[in-house]
């Protein structure tokens, strides 16, 4: 799956049939089908054969041999589901977000392979908690961390306070800080950039100084999308289904995990609350947490949460954990556990 | 034209032969004795969160456990557009629905699980066309689940511009190829389509000629393409169950299209999947 992408990165709609584009296909041939309409490699492939051949008076034979060729480089290949069980079990891994609730209420961790998205009001902790994971997964686990800020709420020194509860060796709290890559994005754009520049360094990872990367943040998501909703309707919607593309497959072709934070929203003013962006969006996520202040804790500077369950592929929704997002709640982090047949 | 006829006949013989009844694959989900059967079309519709890939997975354990563990033991092909396909979860349904979950025969299950993933609808057209070959190689590949039909749904109309024709193009031709395959190997095709826009006021626009009772109170406002709407055969429409004291969490309404039969059902989801 990885080599298609980083050899066909044209996507397939583009693809112009063009001699030595695949055996079989000559210039001559290119200039008979192009005078007949069939101009890409879609054409080519929906078209009659053998009507094909009679017009352009081109071998039948030769035809279908380059239709199966063609079909071969474009279309996706079906996997055996014992094979992709094997693959899974090996590659995918359960990542600690740092607070031992969270982590429960996740059923053991952030898995990679799918995208969880952390919804809430602002205020509800949302950031925090990302600064814990990234904390967790580069600390912890040694591993590299891509934080995406799309609304300035990073910050540095909360980051280095999360670590150095965690350590004491300042060399340690260094290592650490120095795997976590932050980078600013305010529009969509500059997310889709950011995230293609991954996927080119991951595709070429044979020994890459960046090191093995396991989790994407992205902080928040509705920050970029908002902007494009509303006015004309459609393309705003394609970018926003672009862009959870993009975060799906890079999840699933590389093993991360994908955590993304959003707003949230509801139907009236005594409705269930529900993440913003809409419909199509509430598709994306495999898994969605809610973000609550708890009831009644009106004195300010408290760091107490509640954190629910939405969505899950593998837990009943509903449950629910309070978190400290304060200094209190980052224990010690707990290792990889790798899944064996759940 | 004399080599086409040989290269399909003895396919065609082999599909024939080796077709196993599928009426006992979940009859819950519809609302006639006797489905489905091959040659179906059955659509599943629904919001975020109303269980229907989760049907998709019970159908597919359904299919794959042996006959002697109680499921049909047939061959199963799985296309996925969003890249949702959970097989930890498939994997532990399985366990649970196993007499021996026991990871050989596990294997042996997911031995007749195919999966292809597509990345755009065009991607999805030559992924159709070159499965064509895989089901004549596999006459016991009967059933085919689509996931999801509506995923490229936005990014397909800001690609057709103004033209609902460009814009509809590549759904349509995979609809109509669907249906080609569907009838030639004698399939029966699962489709789910995402609930992605709210029901308007005053809906005018009605695709289907009457205008059924289950219209009115499901969120239902068809949005894919007319060649997709009159391949169905039957509908089925999942919905959340709000009430808590309800220990059957969710709903489905399954609608034959053409004999206008209705039947409404609940099902909870538990760590073995689907329960009616």
């Amino acid at each position: 799956m990885v080599w298609r992408s980083v050899l066909f990165s044209l996507p397939v709609e583009m693809v112009v049939l063009r001699a030595g584009l695949c055996p079989g296909l000559t210039e001559d041939m290119i200039q008979l089908l192009r005078a007949n309409g069939i101009r890409t490699v879609v054409d080519f492939v929906s078209s009659d054969l053998e009507d094909v051949a009679q017009k352009c008076s081109l071998s039948y034979k030769a035809l279908v041999a380059v239709r199966r060729v063609l079909l071969a480089q474009f279309s996706a290949f079906p996997a055996n589901g014992a094979d992709l069980y094997e693959e899974l079990k090996s590659s995918t891994a359960i990542l600690p977000t740092g607070s031992p609730s969270l982590d429960q209420l996740l059923d053991s961790g952030l898995y990679t392979g799918e995208v969880t998205e952390l919804m809430g009001a602002p205020g509800s902790g949302k950031t925090q908690v990302c600064l814990g994971i990234a904390a967790s997964v580069s600390l912890g686990l040694k591993q590299h961390v891509l934080f995406l800020d799309s609304t300035g709420g990073f910050t540095a020194s909360r980051l280095y306070q999360i670590l150095q509860a965690q350590t004491e060796d300042e060399e340690e709290q260094l290592e650490a800080l120095q795997r976590i890559q932050v980078v600013r994005v305010f529009h969509i754009y500059e997310v889709l950039s950011a995230l293609q520049e991954l996927r080119d360094r991951l595709s070429q990872q044979v020994l890459s100084s960046t090191g093995p990367l396991k989790m994407v943040l992205l902080d928040s998501v509705s920050a970029v999308i908002y902007p494009l909703l509303g006015g004309r309707q459609s393309e705003g919607l394609a970018l926003m289904m672009q862009l959870s593309r993009e975060l799906k497959t890079l999840a699933r072709e590389f093993s991360l995990a994908v955590v993304v934070t959003n707003q949230v929203t509801r139907d009236s003013s005594t409705g269930p609350l529900k993440p913003a962006l809409g419909r199509s969006w509430s598709f994306v996520p495999s898994t969605r947490v809610l973000l609550e202040s708890k009831e009644g804790s009106w004195e300010k500077g408290t760091s107490h949460r509640a954190a629910s369950l939405a969505k899950s592929p593998r837990q009943p929704t509903g449950i629910q954990v309070q978190l400290d997002i304060g200094n209190g709640d980052v224990l010690e982090p707990s290792l990889v556990t790798p899944t064996q047949g759940l | 034209v004399c080599s086409l006829f040989v290269r399909v006949g003895p396919c065609l013989l082999a599909r024939l032969e080796g077709r196993s009844s599928l009426k006992n694959l979940e009859p819950y989900l519809f609302a006639e004795e006797g489905s489905p059967v091959h040659g179906d079309v059955i659509e599943f519709h629904g919001t975020e969160g109303t269980g229907k890939t989760e049907m998709l997975y019970h159908l597919i354990a359904r299919c794959v456990i042996p006959k002697a563990e109680g499921g049909l033991g047939v061959e199963v092909m799985f296309v996925d557009t969003d890249y949702h396909f959970d097989m930890l979860r498939l994997v532990t349904i399985l366990e649970n629905r196993l007499a021996q979950g026991t990871e050989e025969m596990i294997k042996q299950c997911l031995g007749r699980l195919f999966l292809v993933s597509c990345s755009s609808s065009t991607q999805l057209l030559l992924t159709l066309y070159s499965l064509e070959n895989l089901f004549c190689a596999h006459p016991s590949l009967c059933v085919l689940l689509l996931d999801s039909l509506s995923a490229f749904y936005w990014i397909d109309r800001s690609n057709g511009g103004e033209s609902l024709t460009l814009q509809e193009m590549n759904l349509k031709k995979c609809a109509n190829f669907l249906e080609k395959l569907v009838t030639q190997h004698h399939l029966i095709l699962f489709a789910t389509t995402q609930t992605l826009m709210q029901k308007s006021a005053n809906s005018a626009e009605s695709f289907l000629p009457l205008k059924l009772p289950h219209e009115t109170d499901t969120d239902y406002r068809p949005y894919l393409c007319k060649s997709w709407q009159q391949m169905v055969t039957h509908r089925v429409f999942f919905s959340k169950q709000c009430n808590s004291g309800n220990s059957k969490g969710f709903t489905v309404v399954s609608c034959h299209l053409k004999r206008n039969q209705i039947v409404k059902r609940s099902f909870s989801v538990a760590e073995c999947g689907v329960q009616f």
